[in-house]
């Protein structure tokens, strides 16, 4: 909302403090500036003159001879504007004056005429957007004045957020009134008794509905449309209003001014008796816009006894407007329900001013004053005849009541707030109540709707004591010693796979029903309703597309084949496994290690992954997992696989299809698993117990296994590892050659005793005993015994 | 007595030195003229044949050759080796200017890493890691938030709906982890919640329909509107600086009272917003069935949005679009 230096100053006495003070006080208040612009005269030496005579140019039909007086002295000046008579009181350029941006004046030959300058419309002089013609000013205006000194020229706008809970505030006054406590200052009575001198001929009952309480309206007489005032026009264009006429202009100003929106209807197109009601279901009613709307019975509407007038807060119909042609008029100021409005305006995507502030909730008294400054307006420029204000309220709204014990304001801010200061704050808020020395007794004003519990005044004491002005105090949390399971495990991957060369990726969670159905079949999709894209309208039931995608883009674009993975959740239909009513959710870690992997030092050459790439990341995510051969869709057929941590599934992983490397048109096989972290927990992954080390000297066999092809290797290590328990082993896979026909293990044992150093003897005692028990076991041959050491 | 004419053995030597190819060459020279088979130890074998003073004369002559003798190897030799090492150094020349490997990130996410910075920032004064779902109830989205059924955030243009009904979207606030730990956990509560949340919007320079937040909530006995301003001036000095200023605006939230935004002062003198905090609303307290003696605080915080301030990122679609060239940077 825009909001003016000198407007506000019609309130309260702001004129000689300093704007950057105001800024600093408006902030403090909760109004975010958004923007605050010093307003000065975009032109130079403009004077006020009034129009002596008009008369034809002898060699141009455009363009008329006029003849000026600026108070001193009389000019004749060439003007091409139309839109005034003799008399007309103008600002004039003489020349060495300059206009909007600059642009100097000086004298100048017009078709063989001297022209002594120009006179000067709202555009020329940067004011405002009007094409029409050259700006008419008051005729009560000094001649000769500097014209930058008929109004407030040298101004400040600020451009400011006023929070959903303070609809009061979106008006000058609301503004006014929370500044008249900063500065203490006390706050104008703006409006003037009325004198109706003319009787009402419409009828006004606004019925029995909740969702207008009050509907009161004025007719107006003998008034001529025009332009409003300088001042007005000044205003409601710098806060961003366009200037109309002065019927329009008065009801924008109104609303700017004090929260009311007001509606003028032609009054002559009315017949019989105004009222308020919703709309029946496809009724339709003509909009200023000249939109034929189609109603629901949501929609609050005016009717006359004919018809719908108007939509309730949000616009006015076509039918009944204020036209050049009308000759009375009649003006609501009502109060609609906010939630009605919203309905109404979001429904229709008509949004105005009037039904911003009417879904932010208006002051429920204010309705009477609305139309009062609406003729006051008008007075100030017109002789008009009005009626007596017709009202049809029905006082439905009151507040109670609301108590509270003095302590709670320290039990919540943690600061005393003295008598003086609270007391001093509520009456300049205007908020009724009774500080005693123990409670706090309070009624909301009409136009604050959020002061409806005690914490609700607490906030609004705190906030003109200033957040900035309260203590700071650090109070330490009750969980010193873990960060949680979910970020423990999160933070253990990350560092195993951050150090081992993936790329940890964030990717969107929204996917395509192909990439779903690729790898997780089984699952149903948790789609969208009102996606932001139709192509991926479904949630991830994994991650092992967003993966492959981001393999793909990165080799396509950078030309580098890289390990990637992602921890993040994967969604489907079916029931979550703690809470109700919601879908099933699986915080889960996917990777991707491809077949030729970029290595990062450019002095060497690719890397080559296989199978055991992935399962040798995987041992040392989890080194106590198993893998259980199980062909799933999308992978290879012989590699996929389970993975079990403690007997219980925790993923799947394996190489990708050969089918789908082609349809993915990849140039190279991608390895990838897929693990639901919530299947284990962090204390499951913590392998790290000293072994101690003996002080004896190593033996050391290398033993050639001649194998099946689908010997599992780990089952001869967990053999070797059982037999030689109470030793310090270090025992690993060095060869595996595989033919056709053949396939040979080559195992490396190597093994301390904790007490004593072994004998030549017991060391071959030791081999023979782990090849017999390994060959009865398994039924594997030895071939050979490459080495035995000390 | 015809001596030896040691100048000559000198000389020789000299000769014999400048022609050696091989540090264990030192050890044969020095054999060859100190040895048993040497000409000095000829000459000292015709010591016994002189007399007493010529004895000791000739005796100090050959001793001095000797020590010469040995001095000169001995010095050779640290030469040659000198050079040696000299010419090894000398061959060792790479320009180090050329990065090889040119790649220098964590490999962790930018948005992980601030994730982590900020949670651990917290952890540090006693807060746990909490955790709750993306796809939820709009009851704990905005009901439990004390967000009434006709509020504007709720509309479909601005919120992901996961059922017709209007039961059930993407979270569009990580608040309500609040909730989800409340109902499950009694007090005293001092958690985090970092995690993703929705908003319907494209993925563009300033816009993601993904992103990022940190919920931060604190419940207790006796915590105050003060310990509020504490807390979060100890998080934006530890994450910004210790000379960061730092003011509080008042601010509305449905679900906390009094509520303010915290602005922190930036490098080129502007304030910018960069957390969301409020003390807790009593409503919400009281929908997860809290005692009246507990309350508390609660604050949210935009992980991109401190990214994009520490790093200076301009565009939030790099986050997602998970560029090498952007993920290798951190």
């Amino acid at each position: 909302m825009k909001i003016l230096k000198s407007w506000l100053n019609d309130w309260i006495d702001i004129e000689d403090i300093n704007s950057n003070d105001i800024s600093e006080a408006l902030e403090s208040l909760g109004f975010e500036i958004e923007s605050k612009t010093d307003k000065t005269p975009n032109y130079k030496n403009i004077l006020v003159g009034k129009v002596l005579e008009i008369y034809e140019h002898p060699n141009a039909d455009k363009v008329r001879i006029t003849k000026v007086d600026v108070g001193s002295k009389t000019y004749e000046i060439v003007c091409g504007a139309w839109n005034f008579d003799v008399g007309a009181v103008v600002p004039v350029a003489l020349p060495n004056s300059e206009i909007k941006d600059g642009f100097k004046i000086n004298k100048r030959d017009i078709r063989g005429v001297e022209s002594n300058g120009m006179i000067c419309s709202a555009s020329e002089l940067d004011l405002w957007d009007d094409h029409s013609g050259i700006l008419k000013l008051s005729s009560e205006t000094k001649l000769g004045s500097d014209f930058s000194t008929i109004y407030s020229s040298n101004d400040t706008l600020w451009e400011i957020g006023v929070t959903p809970n303070r609809g009061d505030c979106m008006s000058h006054l609301g503004i006014a009134r929370e500044l008249s406590n900063y500065f203490n200052l006390s706050l104008q009575e703006n409006s003037n008794e009325l004198k109706p001198n003319i009787e009402s001929v419409i009828k006004v009952n606004s019925g029995r509905i909740k969702a207008c309480n009050s509907y009161q309206s004025i007719e107006i007489e003998n008034f001529k449309l025009d332009d409003s005032n300088l001042n007005i026009r000044y205003r409601l264009s710098a806060v961003g209003v366009r200037v109309i006429n002065n019927v329009v202009d008065y009801t924008n100003y109104v609303l700017h001014d004090i929260g009311q929106p007001l509606h003028a209807f032609d009054r002559d197109k009315l017949f019989g008796t105004i009222s308020v009601r919703f709309a029946k279901d496809k009724e339709i009613l003509k909009t200023l816009d000249e939109q034929e709307r189609k109603l629901d019975t949501n929609d609050l509407i005016i009717t006359d006894d004919d018809k719908p007038i108007a939509l309730a807060g949000v616009m006015g119909g076509y039918d009944t407007e204020v036209t050049d042609k009308t000759n009375n008029l009649l003006i609501e100021s009502a109060y609609f329900d906010k939630v009605s409005v919203m309905k109404t305006s979001r429904r229709l995507n008509l949004i105005s001013d009037a039904s911003i502030r009417f879904e932010r909730g208006i002051d429920f008294n204010l309705q009477k004053q609305g139309l009062q400054r609406f003729v006051n307006l008008f007075e100030n420029d017109q002789d008009i005849f009005y009626s007596n204000i017709i009202d049809s309220s029905k006082n439905g709204i009151t507040y109670n009541e609301v108590k509270f014990r003095k302590y709670e304001i320290e039990q919540i801010l943690g600061v005393e707030l003295d008598d003086e200061f609270i007391k001093n704050t509520l009456t300049k808020l205007k908020i009724e109540a009774n500080v005693s020395d123990t409670e706090i007794i309070f009624t909301s004003p009409s136009w604050r709707y959020d002061l409806e519990r005690p914490i609700d005044l607490i906030e609004e004491l705190a906030k003109h004591y200033g957040f900035n002005n309260f203590a700071s105090t650090l109070p330490i949390g009750n969980n010193l010693n873990s960060k949680g399971d979910y970020w423990d495990k999160r933070l253990y991957l990350s560092k195993i796979l951050s150090s081992s060369n993936f790329y940890e990726t964030q990717t969107l969670s929204f996917t395509d029903s192909y990439s779903n159905e690729l790898f997780t079949p089984e699952k149903k999709s948790v789609n969208v309703i009102n996606p932001i894209d139709r192509s991926q309208e479904y949630l991830r039931t994994n991650l092992l597309s967003s993966l492959i995608n981001i393999y793909k883009f990165n080799v396509e674009n950078n030309n580098h084949s890289n390990r990637y993975y992602e921890i993040n959740n994967v969604y489907d239909d079916s029931n979550h496994k703690i809470f109700k009513h919601i879908p099933n959710q699986e915080y889960s870690l996917g990777l991707l290690i491809p077949e030729i992997e970029t290595i990062e030092d450019d002095r060497l050459k690719t890397k080559s992954n296989d199978i055991n790439s992935l399962t040798n990341t995987i041992k040392k995510l989890f080194p106590l997992c198993e893998f259980e051969q199980l062909s799933r869709p999308g992978f290879h057929k012989n590699y996929s696989y389970l993975i079990k941590l403690e007997n219980k599934i925790i993923g799947y992983m394996g190489k990708l299809s050969y089918k789908n490397k082609s349809e993915m048109e990849l140039e190279q096989s991608l390895y990838i698993a897929q693990i639901n972290t919530e299947n284990f927990e962090f204390k499951q992954l913590e392998d790290n117990i000293y072994k101690p080390l003996s002080p004896y000297p190593y033996i050391k066999f290398d033993l050639s296994f001649s194998v099946t092809h689908d010997f599992q290797a780990s089952d001869l290590i967990h053999l070797i590892e059982s037999i030689l328990k109470e030793n310090e082993n270090n025992i690993s896979i060095f060869d595996n050659f595989t033919n056709e026909k053949t396939r040979n293990l080559g195992i490396r044992i190597v093994t301390r005793n904790y007490d004593k150093t072994y004998t030549e003897a017991e060391s071959t005692q030791i081999l023979e005993m782990i090849v017999k028990e390994a060959e009865t076991k398994f039924k594997i041959k030895l071939n050979r015994r490459a080495e035995n050491a000390t | 007595m015809a001596e030896l004419n040691f100048d000559k053995v000198l000389a020789s030597l000299k000769l014999r030195l400048n022609e050696i190819v091989d540090e264990a060459e030192f050890d044969d020279v020095l054999k060859e003229y100190t040895g048993k088979d040497s000409l000095l130890s000829v000459e000292r074998k015709k010591l016994s044949t002189l007399s007493k003073d010529d004895k000791k004369t000739y005796g100090e002559k050959l001793n001095n050759v000797n020590n010469s003798i040995t001095s000169n190897i001995k010095k050779a030799e640290q030469e040659f080796i000198n050079k040696k090492y000299t010419s090894l150094e000398n061959e060792e020349n790479e320009d180090i200017t050329i990065d090889w490997i040119t790649r220098s990130g964590t490999h962790r996410h930018v948005i992980s890493q601030v994730m982590d910075e900020v949670v651990e920032i917290f952890a540090s004064i006693g807060y746990k890691v909490a955790f709750g779902p993306e796809v939820e109830t709009s009851w704990h989205n905005f009901d439990a938030l004390n967000t009434p059924d006709w509020h504007p955030a709720r509309y479909e243009s601005d919120t992901l709906y996961t059922d017709h009904n209007l039961e059930t979207l993407l979270r569009t606030q990580t608040s309500t982890v609040q909730i989800r730990h409340m109902e499950n956990n009694d007090p005293p509560v001092y958690i985090v919640a970092p995690g993703r949340v929705f908003r319907s919007d494209q993925l563009d320079a300033t816009h993601s329909p993904v992103f990022h937040q940190l919920e931060g909530l604190a419940i207790d006995k006796n915590l105050k509107f003060t310990d509020l301003k504490g807390t979060l001036e100890y998080f934006v000095k530890q994450f910004f600086g210790e000379n960061i200023e730092t003011k509080f605006i008042p601010h509305f939230f449905p679900f906390t009272e009094p509520s303010a935004e915290v602005l922190v002062k930036w490098n080129n003198g502007e304030w910018l917003e960069i957390l969301g905090c409020g003390m807790v609303d009593p409503n919400v307290l009281d929908h997860v069935g809290y005692s009246k003696e507990y309350q508390g605080f609660a604050w949210g915080v935009g992980i991109e949005r401190l990214a994009m301030l520490k790093y200076q990122i301009d565009h939030i679609k790099n986050f997602y679009e998970n560029d090498l060239r952007f993920l290798e940077q951190f």
